[in-house]
């Protein structure tokens, strides 16, 4: 411990200042105590195993891309849940988002736009939609820095509201609490197929090239990964940098740490909350866009407890629940770890979704247990 | 004498009907530690935030180098060279002390709103700073949470007078630390005070660390400046006297024999 009391010496040496107390590191430990390493060798051990015991199923070229587009679903929103916790905040409503979301994209492709105004097109609906969920993002933000109150309890008001009026809009306008049968947007417009066509198709192209990636007829197999991998990277990327290396990350951490800290030092700490609510919803739009023109449907249900699983995602990647500290990396590695364990069920016939949950509540509870004595190793103990 | 660089002039400040400060005169000048003493509610606490900015004084003037001014925030007190350090000390124990010492600041290189983090200037600006202050940390990027108690303030003063301030406001700088501490945030005071071009004001509770390091004296009781002056003007038995409120010791001493 570096403030264990200080050996009483008769002679001390002269030079001895406090900050000799600290004691340097080498490289290999200053790795092991990445607040990462914890998620990181969870994610590596599921690997393995799955691998194992799917027998390679769930790496083959198809396997792959199914696994990372529930990893990337989860990476998305999870970014953004971690971001918001790293300044002390929770957002519970990301899940009726991405409903909300869902609901108002679907339902302008097929009812056209809003007061008559014509046929809508994948941009409008698209653009229309994130205005409305970025002002309801604000409107979040807004009511938590206004009336002090605990961001737990206004998000899940916002969960309640935002799930029942997507239920009561579809039963008004559709008859129906779900769309399906949507044109293929993505075949005709490039900025559908932005959010539900293909990307990496270069690696697959690769991989064939290379002698894999082929089908029973010794055709290439599978064409690419889901639009909403490269959605996952940019938005991981950009979080990173944001967070590591620009002063709006700086910001987050000051406001998670100790908001009035940061407030006496000129951090704009509501405006910083606000932003940050407005990302989350900014996240489950993304998260509902590749959905909707991906399986040109939407349905009430949609993204149904996924704010749970963002913020389990978070805590898993090392971040802190009392805000203040997290990692990008980390969260990045436990969508990787909940992805794959959430689709084990397709490749290991053995096992159904309820070990899933037995999963996620086992590894939920080491991760805190493992935050709380990495908070504890930064700040001293205290 | 020369002009003070910050003159108080009857001061009032009332929360609805609590007359908190009772015409406050003050006057704080260059190079010199200047200690506020008082008993708790005896105002020290109202008085520096209307210094620093965070609240308006009922009535009436402050005036920096000889100026009235009047604060709106405390972005406007530090804007005139007022900087507080307050008793948590504004820092955030999970960040690096170079984050720290940044938060709100930070240094960008890169265009406007893309601009990033200079993180090596800023790392190396920190070090320098504290060194200057006395105190060599080997790694910029350690938690605050792992520095004494004594280096946070260290870190909390080199960043106040960093950022510009030529008045330091210290609130209880030493109440929360052990013996060694304490002492080592006397010897920072003495650092800052021989620079010459800074004032400090010491808030404290503790009569032997006032009379180890302050240059002038004011006391207060029940919002109303009861006593001050000069270090030669006082005798070490008054400032004990007028620390207990204004009350004489004797009165006390008696008082107590009663009970």
């Amino acid at each position: 411990m570096t403030l264990a009391q200080e050996p009483v010496s008769p002679s001390p040496a002269p030079q001895r200042s406090e900050a000799d107390r600290l004691a340097r590191r080498g490289r290999f430990d200053t790795l092991v105590r990445r607040p990462e390493i914890g998620s990181f060798l969870v994610m590596v051990a599921v690997i393995v195993a799955i691998g194992f015991a799917s027998g390679g199923v769930a790496f083959n070229p198809l396997g792959l891309k199914n696994n990372l587009a529930i990893i990337s679903q989860y990476g998305i929103i999870a970014v953004g849940a971690s971001l918001l916790m790293i300044a002390g905040d929770f957002d519970l409503s990301i899940g009726s988002m991405i409903g909300f979301a869902g609901m108002c994209m679907a339902m302008m492709l097929k009812w056209g736009l809003p007061f008559g105004l014509g046929p809508a097109t994948p941009f409008t609906a698209f653009a229309i939609t994130l205005v409305l969920t970025l002002s309801i993002g604000w409107l979040i933000g807004t009511i938590v820095v206004r009336s002090g109150l605990s961001s737990f309890i206004v998000t899940l008001s916002f969960l309640f509201l935002l799930r029942g009026l997507t239920e009561v809009f579809f039963r008004l306008i559709n008859q129906s609490t779900q769309i399906s049968g949507l044109p293929d947007f993505k075949e005709d417009s490039w900025f559908a197929s932005l959010f539900g066509g293909q990307s990496f198709q270069w690696l697959y192209d690769i991989w064939f090239a290379t002698g894999g990636n082929i089908n029973r007829q010794g055709e290439q197999w599978v064409t690419g990964l889901d639009a909403r991998v490269a959605w996952w990277i940019v938005v991981a990327a950009v979080a990173w940098i944001v967070l590591s290396r620009t002063q709006a990350g700086n910001w987050i951490f000051a406001t998670g740490d100790n908001s009035e800290a940061a407030r006496a030092n000129g951090v704009p700490v509501d405006r910083v909350r606000i932003g940050l609510f407005m990302t989350t919803a900014l996240c489950a739009t993304i998260f509902a866009a590749c959905q909707v023109f991906d399986t040109n449907t939407a349905d009430a249900a949609k993204g149904n407890l996924k704010e749970l699983e963002a913020i389990a995602i978070a805590v898993v990647g090392g971040t802190l629940m009392t805000g203040g500290f997290g990692s990008i990396l980390g969260v990045i590695f436990g969508a990787v770890t909940f992805g794959l364990v959430a689709n084990a069920v397709f490749f290991i016939p053995a096992i159904d979704g309820s070990y899933y949950r037995v999963f996620v509540g086992i590894v939920l509870l080491i991760a805190v247990f493992l935050n709380e004595s990495v908070r504890k190793r930064i700040t001293g103990g205290i | 004498m020369a002009e003070p660089i910050i003159r108080a002039e009857n001061l009032v400040k009332r929360f609805g009907p609590f007359t908190a400060l009772d015409g406050i005169d003050l006057e704080i000048h260059k190079g010199e530690v200047h200690a506020l003493l008082g008993d708790n509610g005896a105002g020290k606490s109202t008085l520096i935030k209307i210094l620093s900015g965070v609240h308006r004084p009922t009535g009436g003037q402050l005036y920096v180098e000889g100026r009235p001014v009047t604060f709106h925030s405390p972005r406007d007190a530090t804007a005139h060279g007022i900087g507080t350090v307050y008793q948590d000390l504004a820092l955030n124990p999970l960040m690096s002390v170079t984050r720290n010492f940044f938060m709100g600041r930070e240094l960008k290189k890169g265009p406007g709103a893309f601009g990033l983090l200079d993180m090596k200037r800023m790392n190396e600006i920190t070090h320098a700073e504290m060194i200057k202050i006395g105190i060599n940390i080997s790694d910029p990027g350690q938690a605050v949470g792992t520095m004494s108690g004594g280096q946070r303030q260290t870190l909390a003063i080199a960043r106040a007078i960093h950022f510009g301030a030529k008045v330091l406001i210290l609130d209880e700088p030493t109440s929360a630390l052990g013996q060694k501490q304490q002492m080592e945030v006397l010897k920072t005071m003495m650092r800052v005070r021989k620079r010459g071009d800074i004032a400090i004001i010491f808030i404290t509770h503790n009569e032997i660390h006032s009379k180890l390091v302050a240059d002038r004296y004011t006391f207060l009781a029940l919002g109303e400046v009861i006593g001050g002056g000069t270090r030669e003007d006082l005798a070490g038995e008054d400032i004990r006297r007028l620390m207990a409120g204004g009350q004489q010791i004797a009165d006390l001493e008696r008082e107590l024999q009663e009970v």
